[in-house]
Parts: structure tokens; sequence; C-alpha cells
């Protein structure tokens, strides 16, 4: 079993033509650009083909990554026109601080779905993080930062073990880390009661310490985006992560450590959450144990916006930053209306989400036809 | 791709996951001693003098400068969403005193139970120009961004039903709200009413992380300790102001603890989940008896048809008293550190009574 994918053996009978007996074709397991590759379409330089196919495709995946920044560079717009405050300078660092916290999580979320795996603990693991940096930081910044990436990594190491070991489900495991993770978090806070404060100024000051109108875990969030940008993009691992994504029986074949490379995604993504923990308590300069109760959808939403499949093998980081600032921008502009009631405004932030994500789509095929 | 089977049933789950996180949470608060007369009915009283012997604050030491709260634009800051009675009639409340007065600006937000969501609400309620900023905190910690920016903008913060952990007349202005603790002895004393002061009680806690909860708690522990010794509390756990989570920790109860004789809800919501287990569990009115606090018409209605017991009131209209704050603040006068209102209760002789008060 290799998580929520169908391996190609399974494939088999259910592509077409394979019923009516005679040859079999099982050389495509059914992935279109792999067309050119069939043996009797001689008529055609099959290369040719397959470049054309492949530039097709690396457009409509430019177009789909970055239909997210185009709705988000129009919403801008239409907000800086409709309302007198969206456009300031408090606003925008308003909508891009708080929005750090939440892409810091998404890069490593991002490299999840890629791997065509998904995790649900990231809201937990973020509460968790936060109240151990805070309970941490009685013995100085170093324990607080480190107290929590130790335990959120251990956590996401131990779910990467057993999602490439056992082969479960990531729905299931991760969903099983969600709530051991926050029953830990209420089992060290006196079930939520006991809010540790930050006591050690200089792990304060990484969070609320301003450089140009914006707080330090801005710039973290930025180069950290950079990094998973370089580490998606550019080094073998990351073609990994795509390779598995797009078909892990294939990369398993062609020799891919299928199983170390989930193990690293997973560790990452805990990783990254409890770092993000972390830096929210320092900004809060407390541990505050009400937080992250369905964040990891909102990331979700965010990297799949930001036009990483869903089902894995394709997206990108910087189409995820552009997610969660869309998201960010969205309830920044409900807000600027003041007065929706909270049934109405979660009517249009759903609303604006189905928009962006059929924006995206018409855009990509639109660019396809081209 | 090839992998449909595998998407539909993950965005089925995740579908499923979102309904079952859209659970809220709810809490409250209102006014007891003196009846208020029938024209301004349900208006919050305030228990303690203003002025009292306390530390007070005016305009000059806070720092602030004067301005019209008509033209002024306000920003409130609601908590959870309003799906149960408290938030309704406390956002209604707010809104309407403010069209009341004349204030054309008022900013409304909505944090839907998520505390980082609320730090941002507020943090653009400043960058809309909100000049005074009226607060529902969801939890009392973790305020440290939005003290720093509105103390540096001399911006009064009047914080409604919770509290902030922080410095009155500094960080924030001041806070109005019931005595959570008296809160819950008066529960306490209704209880030992109930039980004839022996038998065993369990208690559905508030959400945690903030005063209001551990305040109702320590309010109603403290008293029966020393009131009843008789009465044992033998179960606890928290239904977060939520009326299904009240049920479904019922169910449980009930299940683990046959023998129980009372519940200690510390909201209507929670009460009225209670209620709903009990009636599944085949229970008749009075078999349990229940104290709750909030004085939701549900409650009181319940009271009424025999399932609860008591109701201690906790007054969410908070409208006229936080304007009339502001506007004592702006022209001079001293505010005292926090404005205690005064709580009403509802028993089985004044429900019926109770009900057009009720909200």
């Amino acid at each position: 079993m290799t998580d929520s994918k169908v391996s190609p053996a399974n494939e088999t009978p259910e592509t077409p033509g394979t019923g009516e007996g005679g040859e079999v074709r099982t050389s495509h397991a059914g992935n279109p650009a792999e067309d050119a590759t069939r043996p009797d379409q001689v008529d055609e330089s099959p290369a040719a083909r397959a470049a054309g196919a492949a530039r097709r495709e690396a457009l409509g995946r430019v177009l789909q990554q970055h239909g997210a920044l185009i709705v988000l560079a129009v919403l801008v717009a239409v907000g800086s026109v409709a309302f007198d405050f969206f456009a300031t300078a408090e606003n925008a660092a308003s909508v891009v601080v708080s929005s750090s916290f939440l892409a810091v999580i998404a890069i490593g979320m991002t490299f999840v779905i890629i791997s065509g795996g998904i995790d649900l603990s990231v809201g937990s693991l973020f509460v968790l993080g936060g109240v151990l940096a805070a309970y941490g930081s009685q013995a100085g910044a170093v324990v607080a930062l480190l107290l929590p990436l130790v335990v959120c990594g251990t956590v996401g190491l131990v779910q990467g073990l057993i999602i490439a070991r056992t082969g479960m489900a990531p729905f299931i495991v991760t969903l099983a880390g969600l709530l051991g993770v926050r029953g830990l978090m209420l089992a060290i806070s006196d079930e939520g009661a006991t809010t540790y404060l930050v006591k050690d100024a200089a792990f304060a000051r990484l969070g609320q310490g301003e450089l140009l109108g914006l707080t330090y875990p801005v710039y973290i969030a930025g180069v950290l985006a950079l990094l998973g940008m370089l580490l998606l993009q550019r080094t073998g691992f990351g073609q990994n992560v795509f390779a598995i994504g797009g078909n892990e029986h294939a990369a398993t074949l062609m020799g891919v450590p299928v199983a170390r490379t989930k193990v690293l995604v997973y560790l990452m993504s805990g990783l990254l959450a409890g770092l993000a923990g972390a830096l929210n308590a320092a900004r809060l300069s407390s541990g505050v144990t009400i937080l992250g109760i369905g964040l990891e959808l909102d990331v979700i939403a965010a990297v799949v916006i930001g036009g990483t499949l869903l089902t894995g093998g394709a997206g990108s980081v910087t189409g995820t930053v552009s997610g969660v600032l869309l998201l960010g921008v969205i309830q920044s502009l409900i807000n600027q209306v003041g007065d929706l009631t909270s049934s109405f405004q979660q009517v249009v932030s759903g609303g604006f989400l189905a928009l962006v994500v059929i924006a995206q789509r018409l855009l990509s095929k639109a660019q396809r036809l081209t | 791709m090839s992998m449909d089977p595998g998407r539909h049933l993950r965005m089925a789950a995740l579908t499923l996951a979102v309904v079952l996180a859209a659970a809220g949470c709810a809490k409250s608060e209102q006014t007891a001693a003196a009846p208020a007369a029938s024209d301004t009915q349900g208006r919050q009283v305030v228990q303690t003098p203003t002025g009292e012997a306390g530390s007070t604050c005016t305009l000059d030491q806070f720092g602030g400068t004067k301005f019209d709260l008509k033209a002024a634009t306000v920003g409130f800051s609601q908590s959870e969403k309003e799906a149960n009675p408290f938030r309704i009639a406390e956002t209604k409340s707010i809104k309407d005193e403010a069209a009341k007065l004349g204030i054309r600006k008022l900013r409304v937000t909505n944090a839907q139970s998520q505390f980082s969501k609320q730090i941002t609400d507020v943090q653009q309620l400043i960058a809309q120009g909100a000049q005074l900023l009226v607060i529902a905190p969801l939890n009392s910690d973790g305020w440290e961004p939005v003290l720093q920016q509105a103390s540096a903008k001399k911006i009064p913060i009047i914080t409604v039903d919770r509290k902030i952990n922080a410095k009155p007349c500094g960080d924030y202005l001041t806070f109005i709200g019931s005595n959570f603790y008296e809160q819950g002895k008066r529960a306490a004393d209704q209880m030992i009413k109930a039980l004839d002061g022996k038998g065993k009680v369990a208690i559905l806690l508030g959400a945690p992380g903030n005063n209001v909860t551990t305040e109702r708690t320590d309010g109603f522990k403290e008293q029966i300790q020393k009131q009843a010794p008789g009465i044992e509390i033998s179960f606890e756990q928290t239904g977060e102001f939520a009326r299904e989570k009240g049920q479904q920790v019922t169910e449980q109860l009930i299940q683990s603890n046959p023998d129980i004789n009372g519940i200690y809800a510390e909201n209507d919501e929670m009460a009225l989940g209670a209620v709903t287990a009990l009636k599944g569990a085949g229970k008749e009115p009075g078999d349990i008896k229940i104290v709750s606090v909030d004085g939701t018409r549900s409650a009181v209605q319940g009271i009424v048809d025999g399932w609860l017991y008591s109701v201690i009131e906790s007054n969410p209209r908070f409208g006229p008293l936080a304007f009339e704050t502001a506007q004592k603040f702006l022209d001079g006068g001293p505010i005292p550190d926090k404005v205690i209102i005064s709580d009403r209760e509802y028993g089985k002789d004044t429900a019926k009574a109770g009900l057009d008060e009720a909200y």
C-alpha cells in the first residue's frame, strides 16, 4: 500500500481498451504527456512532440502557480480603490506580519503535498510549539527555541517513519498526530488553563523586534521561503519530492530513495510548524493554548490556492507564498467592510476561495490553448 | 492523473473535518441585585458606585487627547461567531447603542474563535484609524502586539466580558464585566440548596485560557468546600462553552458516573446540551439538578420546564455602559480600573416573570 495512490499495476485494468482482449497496452500509466512515446505515433518526430507537450505543460504550470499572484494583484488593486484604509503601510504590515507564521508552516506543507501526502498535525504542532517555547523561555532564549524544535521535529519524524515504513495513509497518521499533539499540549498546560508567559527578553525580541516597520518573523519567513524554493527546484531532494508525488511506483523503479524522502518531508513540516509556534509565542509574549484549531485547513488551502496539486507531483513555494498572502488580504478586505456578521463573513471568505480556484483553472486553461 | 478516487476521498474527509471544526464556543454574564426599570429592560447595572476606593484613571493620567465620540472611528472586536445568545446580544447591544448615539463610523470585526485572527483584526482596526477600541477578548493572555500598538497611539481600550492580563490605565483603559467569582459562588449556593447540602456534583468547565472559566470554577469550588462539605465534586471536564460539547461530555458523564446528583454548567449553552443528553438517557426533569450561568431565554425557559434548577445571570448588553464609560473618560471623569456589573438570578419562582428580561 502506498498512501492514497493507486499503483500502476492496479490501474491497468482501468486503462481504456484493455477489456477488449487482444493486445494490451500498458506502456503509459495514464500520463498524457507520455503519449508521445507511444510506439504507433511514428509519423511525427517523437522528440518534437515531447518537447511541445513539455512546453505546454510548463506554461500551464507557470500560470497555475501565478494564478494566485494574479488574483492577489487584482484584489489588492480593487481593495486600494474601494477602501481608504486598505493600501496603508500599517494595514499592509498587519497582513504581512500575520501571514508570516502561516507562511512558515505552509512551506513545509508544500513539500508534503507535492510528495503526494498531507499533514494534518501542523495546527496542533503550532500550538504545542508556542506553549513549549513559552515554557522553555524560563531557561533562556536558546531553550525556548530548541525545545519546540526538538519536540515538534520528533513528532514529524515519527509520523514520517510510520508513513514511509508502513505505507499507512498520511491522512490517518497525521490525523492521529493532530489529536495526540493537542492532547499533549493540554497535558502540559493544565488542560489549557495555564498560560506560560515568555520570561526571556531576547526571545521575545525575536518575535517583536522590528526592521523597517516589519517584525523579524516576516524576514525569517522570507528567508525560509527562499531556502525552500532553492531546495525544491535546485536540489536532488526537491526532484525526488516531485518524482514521488508524480508517480511513486515509477520513482521507486528509478531508484529514488522514497522512504527517506518521505521521512524528511514530514520531519521538515513538523520542524517548521514548531518554529512558527515558537515565533508566534515570542510575538505574543505568551504560550496561548487556544491557538491553531483548524489551522491545518488554512495552510492546506493556502498551498492549494498557490497552485500546488492536492494529488501531488506539481507545485511551488512561490505559489504558496502568494496563496498565504491571498488569504490574509481576503480577511483584511472583510475587515475593511467593517459590519459584516460573522456568518456572512464566512460565506464571503468561502466564496472568495471558490472564485480564486476557478479563476486559476480558467487562467491555466486559457494558457494551454494559446 | 488517474488518482480520482483517492482525491475524492480526501476532499470528502477534508470537508468533514471543516464541518467538525466549525463547532464554536460560547460564554457570558449579567445583572441581578436591583430589578431594572421596564424602559431599560435588562440593562446592565453597575454594582459598585463609580469612583470607588480603588484606583481610577482620567484622560490626563492615560495621556490621551479628547475627541468627539460621534465623529470618531470606533472599533469593536468580537471574539466568537454570533452563534449563541450571549454573543448575539453583545454585538447587537454595541451596534444599537452606537446607532442611538449617532456614532457612524463603528467598525466591527469577528475573530471566529481564532485568537491569531483577533490580534490581526484589532491591528487592522487601528490601521483604519480607530480612536476607541472595545474588545471582547477571546483569551486573556497574548495581547502584547496589540497593546504595544495601541498604547503608542494612546488609543483607549475597553475590554468587555473577559479581561486582558495587562495594566489598566496604560495598556488598556478599563474592563467592564461581571464578577465571575461571585457568579460561581452564587451558583454553588443554589446547588447546595438544590441538593440539601449533600451529593455528587459534576462541573462542565468553560473554555480554557480565560479568566471567566477560572473564576467561575474557583468561586463554585471554594463556596462548596466552605458551606457544604457533604457535596463531592466527582467529575469535571471542559465543554468549551459550547452546546454540542456540553451534551457530549454529559453523555460520557452519565455513563461513567450514573450516581451523579447535580451538574454545574459554567454557561447556559452547555447546560442546554446537558439537558439534551439527560433526555436522551431517559431522565426526567429534576432527576439531576442543573445550575448554570448566563440567563439566556432558552435556559430560563428550561427552569420553567423543570429541567434547570437555577440560572445565575450574566448580562451581555455592554453597549450603553461601554459608551457611557468612554464618554465619561473623554469628558475627563475618573474611570475605575474595573467596572463590575451586578447580576440577577433566576429560580423556579422568578423564571416565568424573568423570561422577558432574559436574552
